[in-house]
């Protein structure tokens, strides 16, 4: 009998004691998630209603920035993305608080280690988006000023610029992240020395001539044997 | 807000010593050493002889150029009057060469001759080009004239220009603002005008010394300013324009932004004025027209072509975002062409221009990328125009102009309609 008292019923009461001193706290935690997620519904909502009231979606229309949303896959109005984030961010703030409620300390430790961590993914997505939307309007102005220039490489050149601000922004994010950042700085260099010395090649020795009259032109002034228009535009 | 040029000390003594004036002539300039000497003779001998019982003055407002081109106009003048049929010196002639502040360009040029037009408070103005190797006395007598005497406010010039030469004004400017204010203002953008110191007043209280107003858009912007504000306006016949060729193909796309750009944000600020106009009246002509021979213009259609296919190849996707579906097939099909083959029809080119001008309306890309991109579809134009009118006559180049008038004037409504 004693021996049944110490294997199993023992075990048994102190995890009941443990479950009864738990389960208050399970449950407040819940119900704090519950009121969490009732507020960011009604804040989502809120936020929506005034972002339309103020005509933020007009404005994002005019200032080309849906369209900018909308090539980068982002389908919905910026009003209901902010909400979205502002109910997103009072439903997470809940959360801890919930999940401190519940006081576990494996859990409190792994939660305390992301949210130190959470600024860096914050910040390394934010320079992403701006190295995205450089990249765009970069290579768009080159891709024009090249065809403009008549540039029969136009579309290689335009894409150049777009995958060299794309690859300077991913590294500078994974740097922030501190994900091997020395191996992606080092990758980074090589490849982007090879890719100048490769070019450099092949305008050396591919263009040597056009190289030649270029520089003549530019620095003799040589005439043009090209054929020149002679219109007057204005 | 850009410090006033007329607050600068040696302008204000400038002006203490003429104190006012009648008539006023503006000539902008940045390293124009070579012609702009034969250019302020031409409009102390045009004042002398057309003008001399008024008081006028020479305003030189010079970019900052570094070849003497302010010496040059210091030292140009008539020794010799009789030679011009002129008995006597005209006693009230003045004359200063100073530097315009600003964005640097030919809007800033002129908004110091306005400056000093408001502070002389001149009854008639005029403004010449100075690299104009063409340019007679009698272009001074035809630009003021009819302000001075005739009671307009505002002379656009009319040149005897060959058939190739001024291309963004024969297939943009002109159909484009003809269709939009209703008046056939010829040479919308000439660079050589006259207007009264009213409108030079009204001029300079506009805010747009910031823009691309400040650059090549000033022409454009002045015209259109005149016409929408329906000020007098009436066109003189100067004859040819033979003035310094500039490097064509260097800043093509730099000019036709300016000028296109100039021209739409003319269309936001007085939609209300174009929206309710149709057809076009014609605009009163001065001069004693009369044909002259024009040097030929050698045009390097293969190349052009090319810059137009090039265009095509890469910058559809762009154009996809605001032309309408049937415009880019009509494109893709164009690039095909090869030769004589390639026409570029009159509705296409309306339907594009009246796009670009939308999607500027509505902001749908960069200001910049949008208009630059149009460089390549304007090429292209060009192209197909020469290739028509490779064999006909003046008359024949002008009636065939009317035609794109025509088709500008037909697409108006579903611009309005576009427009929100």
């Amino acid at each position: 009998m004693e021996f049944l008292q110490r294997l199993f019923i023992d075990p048994f009461n102190r995890f009941l004691d443990n479950l009864l001193l738990f389960l208050p706290n399970f449950l407040t935690a819940l119900v704090i998630l519950l009121v969490g997620l009732l507020l960011g519904a009604l804040l989502k909502m809120a936020v929506v209603r005034l972002f339309r009231a103020v005509g933020i979606d007009g404005l994002c229309e005019r200032t080309g920035m849906s369209q900018m949303l909308c090539k980068s896959g982002i389908r919905e109005p910026l009003s209901l993305l902010l909400a979205k984030l502002a109910g997103g961010i009072t439903v997470a703030v809940f959360a801890v608080i919930a999940v401190q409620t519940i006081s576990v300390p494996a859990v409190e430790r792994l939660l305390e280690r992301f949210f130190l961590y959470l600024p860096n993914v914050f910040v390394a997505l934010i320079i992403l988006f701006v190295g995205y939307l450089l990249s765009n309007f970069l290579s768009r102005a080159a891709l024009i000023a090249s065809v403009n220039a008549g540039v029969r490489l136009s579309g290689l050149v335009g894409r150049f610029v777009r995958y060299v601000i794309l690859i300077m922004s991913f590294t500078m994010a994974l740097e922030h992240l501190g994900i091997g950042s020395e191996t992606v700085i080092i990758a980074f260099t090589i490849v982007f020395s090879g890719v100048v010395l490769a070019f450099a090649l092949a305008f050396g020795l591919g263009g040597r001539d056009v190289a030649r009259d270029y520089l003549e032109r530019k620095l003799k002034g040589a005439e043009r044997e090209e054929e020149e228009d002679k219109l007057t535009h204005l | 807000m850009e410090e006033e040029i007329i607050v600068r000390k040696e302008v204000q003594d400038w002006l203490e010593l003429v104190g006012s004036a009648d008539l006023l002539v503006g000539i902008p300039s940045f390293n124009n050493a070579g012609t702009i000497g034969h250019v302020v003779r031409a409009v102390q001998a045009g004042l002398a002889k057309y003008f001399p019982d008024c008081k006028a003055v020479l305003v030189n407002s010079d970019g900052g150029s570094t070849d003497g081109t302010r010496d040059v106009v210091e030292n140009s003048a008539i020794d010799d009057f009789q030679q011009i049929l002129v008995a006597q010196r005209v006693p009230s002639f003045f004359k200063t060469a100073t530097l315009y502040s600003g964005i640097p360009g030919k809007g800033s040029a002129f908004r110091t001759i306005f400056e000093i037009a408001e502070a002389l408070q001149v009854k008639a103005c005029a403004v010449v080009d100075s690299d104009l190797r063409s340019i007679t006395p009698e272009w001074i007598e035809l630009l003021i004239k009819p302000v001075y005497e005739g009671g307009f406010d505002y002379v656009a010039p009319l040149y005897q220009r060959h058939k190739f030469d001024g291309t963004i004004t024969n297939s943009i400017i002109y159909p484009l603002t003809r269709a939009l204010y209703g008046r056939s203002v010829r040479q919308p953008i000439g660079g050589d005008f006259g207007f009264s110191g009213r409108l030079a007043g009204h001029y300079l209280s506009q805010d747009v010394w910031e823009s691309d107003v400040a650059r090549f858009g000033i022409d454009i912007w002045m015209t259109t300013t005149a016409l929408a504000g329906n000020f007098r306006v009436c066109q003189s016949f100067l004859g040819a324009k033979i003035h310094d060729a500039k490097d064509p193909g260097a800043d093509l796309s730099a000019m036709l932004y300016q000028v296109v750009s100039a021209a739409f944000d003319m269309m936001e600020r007085y939609y209300d004025t174009w929206s309710k106009i149709e057809g076009a009246t014609k605009v009163p002509i001065f001069g004693f027209e009369y044909a002259v021979g024009l040097e030929p213009v050698s045009v390097n259609l293969e190349r052009m072509m090319e810059r137009f296919s090039l265009g095509v190849q890469e910058l559809l996707d762009i154009w996809r975002i605001f032309l309408p579906p049937e415009t880019i097939d009509f494109l893709c099909r164009a690039a095909r062409r090869k030769g004589d083959d390639f026409r570029f029809p009159d509705e296409e080119w309306v339907t594009i221009i009246y796009h670009f001008a939308l999607a500027q309306h509505d902001r749908l890309l960069a200001k910049e990328h949008l208009l630059k991109s149009l460089t390549p579809l304007y090429i292209g134009k060009v192209a197909s125009f020469v290739m028509e009118m490779r064999d006909s006559t003046s008359t024949e180049v002008e009636e065939r102009l009317a035609g794109l008038c025509r088709e500008f004037e037909k697409q108006k409504p579903l611009l309005l309609e576009k427009w929100r």
